[in-house]
């Protein structure tokens, strides 16, 4: 029942994300190279996200359990390696951003980038350990 | 108290020394004619828990070991063989 409970939000979730994405696409009008990446950084969590719910849909349907301790261990360690490359993330993108372009990040933008390198490390990691074992 | 030589420090920068885990899983599955997702049926992990265990790649906890010694009838010590490297 609670992994059911876990897909069906995760479902709700990515599903509210690719909306609110379609409207700010269809509303943007021409977009700049620096708006596309941030877009496919989302697009790519939105994607592995299904993934991972596919995968674990798979698995009730055959009987056997969404997450045992093997993946429970993967997930801790994924959420340790998120956070922190959301640490590192909030304190490097506006030094970098200001030696590298000369340009002052705003909070929003800080915020941004904290949630998508941290979403981003999670992902790739969980992936990385969920295929290499342990 | 036994004193540091640089033998130890230099023991330390080389090649680690360590335990290698090999399972009887396979074997005593195909005693039991189960296949992986049966056995994993019967303990309550996903099939590539079974998978990972067997190549050594992930190393159970004592309550899964416990389990899945269990499931093929036998004994953790029988099941899990460490090697050294």
């Amino acid at each position: 029942m609670k992994d059911k409970l876990g897909i069906v939000l995760g479902i709700g979730i990515a599903a509210a994300v690719i909306v609110t994405l379609a409207f700010f696409i269809l509303n943007a009008g021409h977009l700049e190279l620096n708006e596309i990446l941030p877009i496919v950084i989302v697009v790519i969590l939105v994607v592995s996200t299904f993934y991972i719910l596919w995968d674990r849909i798979k698995n009730i349907k055959k009987g056997l359990p969404a997450q045992d301790e093997r993946l429970k261990i993967t997930n801790y360690k994924a959420c340790y390696y998120g956070f922190i490359a959301s640490i590192w993330s909030a304190v490097g993108a506006p030094l970098l951003s200001g030696i590298l372009f000369d340009h002052e990040l705003q909070g929003s933008h800080v915020t941004a980038v904290v949630v998508l390198c941290g979403g981003l490390a999670f992902m790739i990691s969980y992936l990385y350990l969920a295929h290499k074992g342990d | 108290m036994r004193r540091i030589s640089i033998y130890d420090i230099l023991s330390l920068l080389g090649p680690q020394r360590g335990l290698r885990m090999k399972t009887r899983i396979k074997e005593l599955r195909a005693r039991y004619d189960l296949t992986q997702e049966d056995l994993a049926r019967k303990i309550g992990v996903r099939r590539e828990t079974i998978l990972f265990i067997e190549k050594g790649k992930y190393n159970p906890s004592l309550k899964l070991a416990h389990d899945i010694a269990k499931a093929l009838q036998t004994t953790i010590d029988e099941l899990f063989i460490f090697e050294e490297d």
